[in-house]
């Protein structure tokens, strides 16, 4: 092990031509760091993160007192049902990216994942497929084989042509959605609406709403966390993912059946993307609408990277960013600021939990040399 | 016919401009070995940049695209500093420097009031004589001084990275970062230089987008370009000419569809916007296919280097 290699090959340093100062920083690879530190750091860079958020916002003309009581506001009463509604969608495409990021599959598709859910769904309305008892449950399953089938053309272009996924899915995106307006502005537009959105859902077509504050939507998104546990810590592909992520060539040699493993991912995390975009327009829409799946793709992969990929943590994640994204709302309403805006928090979040994993990794130490 | 083909000839350069610059940019990057999957953002922050110069000055087209090359630079710092300095993951520091940049873009414009302001763009630059060769004489000799600009940028960048002491210590370091720093290289030196003369280029290609191409700023307006300018980098395997060809290749594609409309050719239109990245699909499919086996991405793509791990 080569330590104390000192950081005076950045391009800024001098200290190459000065050897005769006596103080000098010098960089370690850690061996370990207690589990308290690790949160440390966590902690601290989801706060430089949110404090970077205020001020862009405080420079946008919000004034970060009111800034919080939006916050304190949106956890109440009926706030706090629009914050668990929101979280159903988050939760699904936190877990389609979390499956997929495990074994390395950049899956950046979910929005288009959600689309073809949504259209799938959608077509099951429009055709009458099925009893009116059945209608949503085959939505339902409708909208996962969508997103399954979107992702999986994913897949099987990487196994089958070598395109990178980071490319194709980001591709197919844009392919889903301008299919999307071509259906909308087309054959499946309302005709009593001048806007591109469907016909209405039948009342037997949406998902119903409880009393209590959860919705039947994030049941949905519960089951799907579940079984997402048991997919990655009890089934036998959990075991092969957990390989394929450590050592892809190792497991290809070992005669794992890498191929089927990337397969079945992608589908399952295509399968949750189109049951969020299923979510979106049942539970919130309503009807299939232009912009139902609009700025998904980095909420997935901020809740994949911030979960570490765990199915647990998803969910906490997923409130979390819930709670963000109606406060987004509010902040577009009363201030005029573009929902980008929470796009635009969630990476600089992103960007300073990732810088700090430099320090996780690396010591900083302060070298003295008494001359 | 020969009217046809003539006038969409001659769209051709202005829609091959972006795709050309910013996959040239790219291309820079990944030479030195960082994974560079910001263009998409660095195109919007150059766009915005770029038209906010215009209203404010009034024109100056030329000043503008220089300012919105400096201003993607500049953003690029924040991506110099995660991948070079704190080697954070280049995939995870690429797409949120793109979303950074999408929401920033949009909330600058909003805030600046230059959403919908149009700008006068630039002048297209006519050599009298050779204007009335059939076919192909609008295309070469009735452009914008940045399509010309754009093929002297090949010349110089493709001579910097074959042919100079610094473009071939780019190259060394995105090999084998480790050879290079025993060499005697400063593998964060390079790295950080071609991020940032990658980002002018992307940042002109953005700029030359909003400000000579459509004279409006439109948040979001680079529509995946970004993207394809990575996938066209794969396509042309790390060299700046075959970049320089798909991106012709990519022009041809975006400059018809507006005249399939015209020519009464009855095609769905939202189908007909999404030929650009189903063209990008089957490409890459294409070289999936034909490329089996040849394997000529720099050595260190995408790999951090961490001199304190070396073994």
């Amino acid at each position: 092990m080569h330590n104390g290699a000192a950081l005076d090959s950045e391009p800024g340093a001098s200290s190459r031509g000065s050897r005769s100062t006596s103080v000098r920083l010098i960089l370690e690879v850690r061996q370990t760091l207690p589990f308290w530190k690790r949160g440390l750091f966590l902690f601290g860079a989801l706060g430089l993160g949110l404090t970077f958020s205020v001020g862009i916002l405080s420079l946008a003309g919000v004034p970060p007192q009111q800034l919080t009581l939006e916050f304190v506001e949106a956890l109440n009463g009926e706030s706090l049902r629009a914050v668990l509604v929101q979280m159903a969608p988050l939760v699904l495409v936190g877990l389609s990216a979390s499956l997929a990021f495990r074994i390395g599959f950049w899956n950046l598709g979910l929005e288009g994942q959600m689309v073809f859910g949504g259209i799938f769904a959608t077509a099951i309305s429009i055709y009458e497929i099925g009893p009116a008892p059945a209608r949503l449950i085959i939505m339902g399953a409708a909208a996962a084989l969508g997103g399954a089938v979107w992702c999986l053309i994913a897949g099987v272009l990487k196994i089958g042509f070598r395109v990178n996924e980071i490319i194709s899915t980001l591709l197919l995106n844009y392919i889903a959605g301008y299919f999307l307006l071509h259906l909308l502005y087309g054959s499946w537009q309302d005709a009593r609406s001048a806007f591109p959105q469907s016909t209405p859902f039948r009342q037997f077509e949406r998902i119903p709403h409880l009393q209590v504050e959860i919705s039947y939507g994030l049941i949905v998104a519960i089951a799907a966390v579940i079984v997402a546990i048991w997919i990655v810590h009890l089934s036998r592909i959990g075991f092969y993912m957990k390989y394929l992520s450590a050592n892809p060539i190792m497991a290809g040699v070992m005669g794992f059946p890498t191929r089927r493993v990337l397969l079945f991912t992608t589908a399952v995390s295509g399968a949750c993307s189109g049951l969020a975009g299923f979510i979106n327009i049942a539970g919130q829409e309503g009807r299939l609408t232009q912009s139902f799946a609009s700025g998904y793709v980095f909420s997935g992969v901020l809740i994949g990277f911030l979960s570490r990929n765990d199915p647990i943590v998803v969910l906490i994640i997923s409130f979390l960013l819930a709670t963000l994204y109606i406060v987004g709302q509010t902040l577009q309403v009363f201030y005029q600021i573009p929902f980008s805006m929470v796009q635009m928090i969630e990476a600089v979040i992103v960007m300073c939990v990732a810088c700090s994993e430099f320090l996780v990794r690396h010591r900083i130490r302060l070298i003295g040399r008494l001359h | 016919m020969s009217e046809f083909v003539a006038n969409w000839l001659a769209a051709v350069p202005a829609n091959a401009v972006p795709y050309a610059l910013a996959a040239l940019g790219l291309i820079i990057s990944e030479r030195s070995g960082v994974l560079n999957l910001t263009a998409e953002g660095l195109m919007l922050v150059g766009a915005l940049v770029g038209i906010g110069v215009s209203i404010t000055l009034g024109g100056f087209a030329g000043v503008a695209l220089g300012v919105a090359m400096a201003a993607a630079a500049a953003v690029s710092l924040l991506f110099v500093v995660m991948v070079v300095v704190l080697r954070v993951n280049q995939v995870i520091a690429g797409l949120s420097i793109v979303f950074f940049c999408q929401g920033l873009t949009g909330l600058l414009g909003i805030v600046a009031h230059w959403q919908n302001k149009q700008v006068p763009g630039l002048g297209i630059l006519t050599f009298r004589p050779f204007l009335e060769i059939p076919i192909i004489g609008r295309f070469l000799f009735a452009q914008d001084a940045v399509v010309y600009l754009t093929v002297a940028i090949f010349f110089l960048v493709n001579w910097w990275l074959s042919s100079t002491i610094t473009g071939l210590r780019t190259r060394a370091v995105g090999e084998s970062p480790s050879a290079a720093d025993a060499a005697g290289i400063s593998v964060p030196f390079y790295r950080a230089l071609a991020i940032v003369i990658g980002s002018l280029l992307i940042g002109l290609a953005g700029a030359y987008m909003s400000v000579v191409n459509v004279k409006l700023w439109v948040p979001g307006m680079t529509g995946g370009r970004g993207w394809i300018a990575v996938a066209l980098v794969v396509f042309a395997r790390w060299r700046p000419w075959s970049a320089f060809f798909g991106a012709i290749l990519f022009g041809c594609i975006e400059a018809i569809i507006p005249y399939v409309g015209a020519a009464g050719v009855r095609v769905p239109q939202y189908l007909m916007l999404m030929t650009p990245y189903a063209a990008t699909l089957a490409v890459m499919m294409w070289v999936g296919i034909t490329q089996r086996g040849i394997n000529n991405e720099p050595g260190a793509l995408g790999q951090p280097h961490v001199r304190e791990e070396r073994h």
